[in-house]
């Protein structure tokens, strides 16, 4: 089955390959998790490693920002962008709805132009400014997605949860109309506080479930081992597990 | 040459084509925090009121200048649906002249002349 390769180190092992191509793929987590670090580090992968120019469309957020948090990992947008294989669009959840359903619209020129492969849409979140009915909502949310896949466009979808540890409030119907639902959590182990990624959904394919711990480094994210030895990950506050708990208390003791 | 002269001749001492860009382009500082705001963020397409958020100013203000912008060429007006949206002109020529006039705006002597000939065509 062809994939679209995410290239970040581990990822694409727990897809199986990597991404499915043409689907949209929700990335939600707290702030500061890595979702839009995530984002960018597939679009440059996709331009370097794959030849598969992108699209990042930000809401808010400068662009100015993501040049400078992209050159924080030695990744030159502004280069890419003037080598005519990146643009990073700024612009509001509004005028992108209506874009989007206009024949010949602004994104749809671009991606033609550029032949872009990948989109980043960072972040989902601020359609919801857009409406206060859920079902219009998820409407929307559907008419962008479907818009990006006519399109051609492989995308990641950011979204933005608030609560920092634990549990998430679960009106997630975005996750219903995605093609898979990658989440990024803070954990907190012995008072360190850890990062753990979780695919939980990878619609048309097999995909790992493990819970696996990751870092932001020096080139982006890695994707490290899952954690050994613990219990209720997602929770926030992971606990030893029985086995582990005796050992650490009768063997190691 | 009285004092006037003297201090216009010394005010004009810049790049020909970046005088004429400052005094018939730019001429107001809004536009300047536009020209800079777009330039920064080149790929940038959005309504007046988003804009105009962004820039930190107001609507009101903002859309005029817009529009003038526009009109000069320096910036680019769609209609989508009811909406209209702005972004930075795609002309390659425009595009080299805003580089070259943010670029000469880290030169405080610049700096200082150009908000001379924008406060002249204020008066």
């Amino acid at each position: 089955m062809e994939r679209v390769k995410t290239g970040i180190k581990g990822l694409d092992e727990i897809l199986h390959g990597g991404l499915l191509p043409q689907t949209a793929n929700l990335v939600e987590g707290a702030p500061g998790t890595g979702k839009s670090t995530l984002g960018m580090q597939f679009i440059y992968n996709g331009i370097v490693k794959y030849n598969e120019p992108g699209l990042i469309i930000t809401f808010e957020e400068f662009p100015q920002q993501y040049y400078r948090d992209a050159m924080a990992f030695g990744w030159d947008f502004r280069k890419l962008e003037a080598e005519g294989k990146l643009r990073v669009i700024m612009t509001s959840p509004e005028v992108t709805k209506v874009d989007l359903e206009t024949v010949g619209g602004l994104i749809e020129t671009m991606a033609n132009e550029m032949g872009a492969r990948r989109v980043l849409v960072d972040s989902l979140s601020h359609f919801e400014r857009l409406t206060d009915d859920p079902i219009e909502l998820r409407s929307i949310q559907y008419s962008l997605i479907n818009a990006l896949k006519r399109e051609g466009l492989t995308s990641i979808l950011t979204k933005e949860t608030t609560a920092l540890l634990g549990e998430m409030p679960s009106d997630e119907s975005v996750a219903f109309v995605a093609d898979s639902y990658i989440l990024l959590r803070y954990v907190e182990i012995e008072s360190m506080i850890q990062k753990a990624l979780l695919v939980l959904k990878l619609r048309g394919s097999n995909h790992d479930k493990d819970i696996r711990r990751f870092l932001i480094g020096p080139e982006g994210i890695e994707i490290q081992a899952k954690f050994e030895g613990r219990e209720g990950i997602m929770s926030g506050s992971p606990h030893r597990t029985m086995a582990e708990s005796f050992v650490e208390a009768f063997v190691k003791g | 040459m009285n004092g006037d002269d003297f201090t216009a001749k010394l005010m004009n001492d810049m790049d020909p084509k970046l005088l004429d860009f400052v005094k018939t382009k730019v001429n107001s500082f809004i536009k300047w925090d536009l020209i800079r705001f777009f330039y920064e963020n080149p790929n940038t397409t959005d309504s007046a009121e988003n804009v105009a958020r962004y820039a930190g100013r107001n609507v009101v203000a903002v859309e005029p200048e817009l529009k003038e912008l526009v009109t000069s060429n320096v910036m680019e007006e769609r209609q989508i649906d009811d909406l209209t949206v702005y972004s930075l002109a795609s002309d390659e020529g425009m595009r080299k002249l805003i580089d070259e006039f943010i670029l000469a705006c880290e030169d405080r002597h610049f700096r200082v002349k150009a908000v001379y000939h924008i406060i002249r065509g204020m008066r």
